[in-house]
């Protein structure tokens, strides 16, 4: 009968992913406001079905563990709800989908890691939910501080010294020293100051977009980048130059920045490459060669990601439901590896409508920048777009085989208390860019339909 | 009122002009500089927006590329890729599937279930090539696993089963075997140890396989822990695919495409006079097979006689770094493009090494080993006119009622030779076959064959190897048989006669 009950529940799953995703555009159809927020509260109720019957499943599947799972379900789904409303209730000029697309990746992360590694979901549950308290009053302090853009060369410094304490206090994980040791927490400095990296070229480039300012903006930057890559970090040192460079663009509106740095940064990575080939970059040409044929060496240096690839492949379209398949013979499954474990269990479909969701969550981020008229919260706003997809496309394309590995997690899904938290305050700032925008935007509405009522009425007169 | 209301939306969506301007005429100055001002600040911010919107469209490709390139994956990679023997997630799906049958191409059983366990109904005849399931997977029960535990029988009936929790027949997987050349090739090996490939040249398929010593797969309880406790023991090993051999005197067809090559008009006029029953080559001894001399020969001759001294000296003639990039054109040192396992043969010769072991690799001797297969596949190649077919083992898969799922086609590995070089080759072997060293076992063929006999000593002379590589009819060829005898001095089995059987059975098959 349980079998059943899985096997059932595997394709209404895939519906109701289908359907959210479908709302998350749908949304930005012409239609009143009542009709968008009743799609937005439909997609809540496909979030809560879609996690009860993976926890269904789940407790089906590990009867031994069944009160604890139970316990850990009505914790999880009673936060979620209540951030999801209460978060709109507190700041209602946020956005809805941002909250409801955040809300439910978390979900979906939870949900596959109490699945793969219970103490792991309950670790990542307890710190993302600390952090959603923590990372709530961020709107609030960027509406009462407006002066975030004068801190440039701050945001810089502190940053830069942020990475380099990996020199000093740093611990190795996962063959990258990027970790650092704080008060018995481990910590990857790198995710925080990705977020310090974009305010700083942010409230750079608001200042002044002369010559001068680029080149010192550049400076800080390049040497950002050089600490990551002598960490070893190259994954990391990839998005903060994609990021980099995208700012620039739209901070100064010169393409020619972006030919220059394209291909200064190339002819950098280039020279680097020649010159500290077996110090620095072993690992990356491991790496690309086992993209381009893993099958050469199964066993070893390719087991990751034939494994993927095995996962993503026998599970199929429709997957093999939850708990039916073997994601953890891939190593890292947890983090890195996790779209793999989600394929084979969800089905390659449900991984593709999460990509979408992942996309959803750009573009309501590039919806934001597109509106915001300050210079300095619309290139902000960019440079987390960016910064997330980005993120979200080399986890991805890296365990599909489409990209050589990089090392990098998919936000808010992967295990990772670091990623998770940095992505929540990325959201964060998002919805407080969301809300200093939406309030300006009522108040010049509402001081053009003072002028027209007051034209109306000299009219009369 | 409500008019204005729709033109001020309109302004902030920034979706261009409105269409009624407001009336400027009866603002106060302050109130058109606020008007004009935010004009400004929606011109400049929807300049700001370019930039962003382009590299979202960048994004956006991103992300499409991405999302094509795993359905791509799932629509045309995907089948390949997961019935890799090293996916073990296949043996999940035996949970729910009972494993399916496999078939030859005409129509016999050779793997099927009986009691709840595997059954082998011909046991021996078909031991490495069908494989074995339990313990470990090889043969067929592994390139076909994936298939085999697949079921594809009609969609209600298999909802049934599964709401029953009961388990799906799994699908059948049709080989390219051939049962009457397998039984020809494994009764013509009777009393020897060795290994026997047949295959079509034009399309790859490999139509009999015999590897031995053998076991029979249904005790296979009894012979793997005989595997596992006895280091000598190599019956579970396919000598057809796995095993390497010095290729001997079938080498020479390799030398002579070698030396073909580098000298394009030397090799027409080329002769040797074998006069001595012994020669020096590079302050190597050199002799023929039974310390025979052959008089003078030109190169066609040479190898008809298979006369060693002949190609002692064409090795010294070559140019050693060219002679290895022609044998590792023709993958030795290489991985063969072939689904099941298979070892690497390895030409180590190259320009650094001692000038000593030119004359002996010359003719097939010296460091360089061969598996059975590969020969069979050079041989195809020039059987083919040139083009290497990748060899396989599943022709296509039935459900279990015997309708068809899926067929495989053959797939070229690389032109190799070009017909002027396939031309001359040709012509050779088929003088070895009328009037050399093959003619005495071809004699009263009703087809035309062209072929290589090898022999190889080993354990310094003790013992003979027995090769033969060639293909039939020479017009119109159809098959080519690779065959290697261990110990034939011993066993007095000839590979060429293990050749002419399986020849005489394919070409007294319905159809010819």
């Amino acid at each position: 009968m349980a079998s059943i009950i899985i096997n059932v529940s595997k394709y209404f799953i895939l519906i109701l992913m289908l359907l959210y995703t479908l709302t998350c555009f749908t949304i930005y159809q012409k239609g009143n406001e009542k009709k968008r927020e009743w799609k937005l509260n439909r997609q809540i109720v496909y979030v809560f079905l879609i996690h009860f019957l993976s926890y269904m499943t789940l407790a089906l599947s590990y009867e031994d563990r069944m009160t604890e799972i139970v316990v850990f379900y009505g914790v999880q789904i009673l936060v979620a709800t209540i951030y999801m409303y209460l978060y709109h209730f507190i700041y209602p000029y946020s956005s809805r989908l941002i909250t409801n697309n955040m809300c439910f990746l978390l979900l979906i992360g939870y949900t596959m890691l109490a699945r793969l590694d219970f103490s792991m979901a309950k670790k990542q549950f307890i710190i993302a939910t600390a952090a959603m308290v923590l990372v709530a009053v961020i709107p609030y302090i960027m509406e009462r501080f407006r002066n975030l853009r004068n801190y440039g060369i701050i945001y810089g410094v502190v940053g830069i010294i942020a990475l380099s304490s990996v020199f000093v206090i740093g611990v190795e994980q996962y063959g990258s020293v990027n970790w650092i040791s704080l008060f018995g927490i481990t910590l990857q400095p790198s995710e925080f100051v990705k977020v310090l990296f974009a305010f700083f070229v942010a409230s750079m480039l608001s200042k002044s977009r002369s010559f001068k300012q680029v080149v010192v903006t550049t400076g800080f930057a390049g040497v950002h980048m050089m600490i990551l890559v002598l960490e070893k970090d190259l994954g990391a040192a990839l998005i903060f130059f994609v990021i980099f460079i995208c700012m620039i663009y739209v901070g100064t509106g010169k393409i020619q920045y972006v030919a220059v740095f394209l291909a200064g940064g190339t002819a950098m990575a280039g020279l680097a490459f020649l010159l500290f080939k077996e110090r620095l970059f072993n690992h990356v040409l491991v790496r690309v060669n086992v993209w381009k044929n893993p099958w050469a060496d199964i066993s070893g240096d390719g087991y990751q990601i034939t494994q993927s690839l095995f996962a993503i492949g026998s599970g199929g379209y429709f997957g093999t439901g939850l708990t039916k398949g073997s994601p953890k013979l891939i190593p890292v499954c947890e983090s890195d590896f996790i779209f793999s474990a989600i394929s084979e269990e969800f089905g390659v479909l449900f991984a593709l409508a999460l990509i979408l969701v992942c996309f959803s969550s750009f573009i309501c981020f590039v919806n934001i920048a597109l509106k915001v008229r300050s210079r300095f919260y619309k290139t902000l706003a960019f440079g987390f777009a960016v910064c997330y997809s980005f993120q979200a496309f080399l986890s991805i394309g890296g365990v599909t085989k489409f990209i050589p590995s990089t090392g990098v997690t998919i936000p808010l899904v992967s295990y990772g208390g670091s990623s998770v938290l940095s992505s929540l305050i990325m959201f964060s700032i998002m919805q407080g860019i969301s809300t200093i925008e939406n309030k300006e935007a009522k108040k010049i509405e509402e001081e053009r339909r003072n002028l027209e009522e007051e034209a109306q009425r000299l009219r009369e007169a | 009122m409500k008019k204005n209301e729709e033109i001020l939306k309109k302004k902030r969506k920034g979706s261009g002009k409105p269409e009624h301007e407001l009336d400027m005429s009866l603002l106060t100055p302050e109130q058109q500089e606020f008007l004009k001002r935010e004009e400004k600040i929606d011109r400049i911010n929807e300049r700001m927006n370019r930039p962003v919107i382009g590299i979202t469209y960048i994004c956006a490709f991103l992300f499409v590329g991405l999302i094509s390139y795993i359905l791509h994956f799932m629509i045309v990679e995907k089948d390949q890729v997961i019935s890799n023997a090293a996916n073990t997630r296949l043996d999940r799906y035996a949970a729910n599937v009972i494993r399916g049958d496999i078939m030859t191409s005409d129509g016999k059983k050779i793997a099927t279930n009986r009691n709840g366990s595997r059954y082998y109904p011909y046991g021996k005849l078909f031991a490495h090539v069908a494989g074995y399931s339990d313990y470990s997977k090889a043969g067929i029960e592994l390139v076909g696993n994936y298939y085999l535990l697949e079921s594809h029988a009609n969609p209600f009936e298999r909802m049934v089963h599964t709401l029953r929790e009961e388990k799906n027949m799994g699908d059948t997987v049709i080989s390219t075997l051939n049962y009457e050349l397998q039984e020809a090739a494994y009764d013509a090996m009777s009393g020897a140890d060795g290994a026997v490939v047949a295959m079509e040249p034009d399309t790859g398929k490999i139509l009999a396989m015999v590897s031995k010593p053998d076991f029979d797969p249904n005790d296979i309880d009894e012979v793997w822990k005989e595997a596992n406790t006895n280091p000598d023991s190599s019956m579970l090993l396919n000598r057809a695919s796995q095993g390497l051999y010095p290729p001997g005197s079938t080498f020479k067809l390799l030398t002579t495409l070698s030396f073909m090559r580098q000298k394009p008009f030397g090799f027409m006029t080329y002769s040797y006079d074998c006069e001595k029953k012994e020669e020096i080559f590079n302050g190597v001894s050199v002799h023929c097979y039974g310390r025979k001399t052959h008089g003078e020969e030109d190169l066609s001759l040479a190898l008809a006689n298979s006369c060693n001294q002949a190609y002692a000296d064409i090795g010294t003639k070559l140019n050693v770094r060219k002679w290895r990039e022609t044998m590792e054109e023709f993958l030795f040192n290489k991985s063969l493009p072939y689904t099941d396992a298979s070892a690497v043969s390895r030409f180590l010769l190259d320009a650094k090494s001692d000038k000593g072991y030119i004359p002996q690799t010359a003719f097939g001797q010296g460091d360089t080993l061969i598996s059975p297969l590969h020969n069979a596949m050079i041989t195809a190649t020039i059987a083919n006119g040139g083009l290497m077919m990748k060899p396989y083992l599943i022709d296509s898969v039935e459900n279990y009622k015997g309708s068809r799922i899926r067929k495989f086609s053959p797939s070229s590995y690389d032109t190799l030779m070009t017909s002027k070089e396939v031309e001359i080759l040709t012509s050779y072997m088929r003088r070895v076959v009328t009037e050399g060293t093959a003619a005495p076992y071809f004699s009263g063929a009703e087809y035309e064959a062209a072929g290589k006999t090898g022999t190889a000593e080993y354990e310094n002379g003790a013992h003979d190897y027995s090769w033969f590589v060639g293909f039939a009819s020479l017009e119109q060829p159809e098959i080519v048989v690779s065959v290697i005898v261990e110990q034939s001095d011993v066993n007095g089995v000839k590979a060429s006669a293990v050749a002419r059987r399986i020849f005489d059975t394919y070409y007294s098959l319905e159809g010819h």
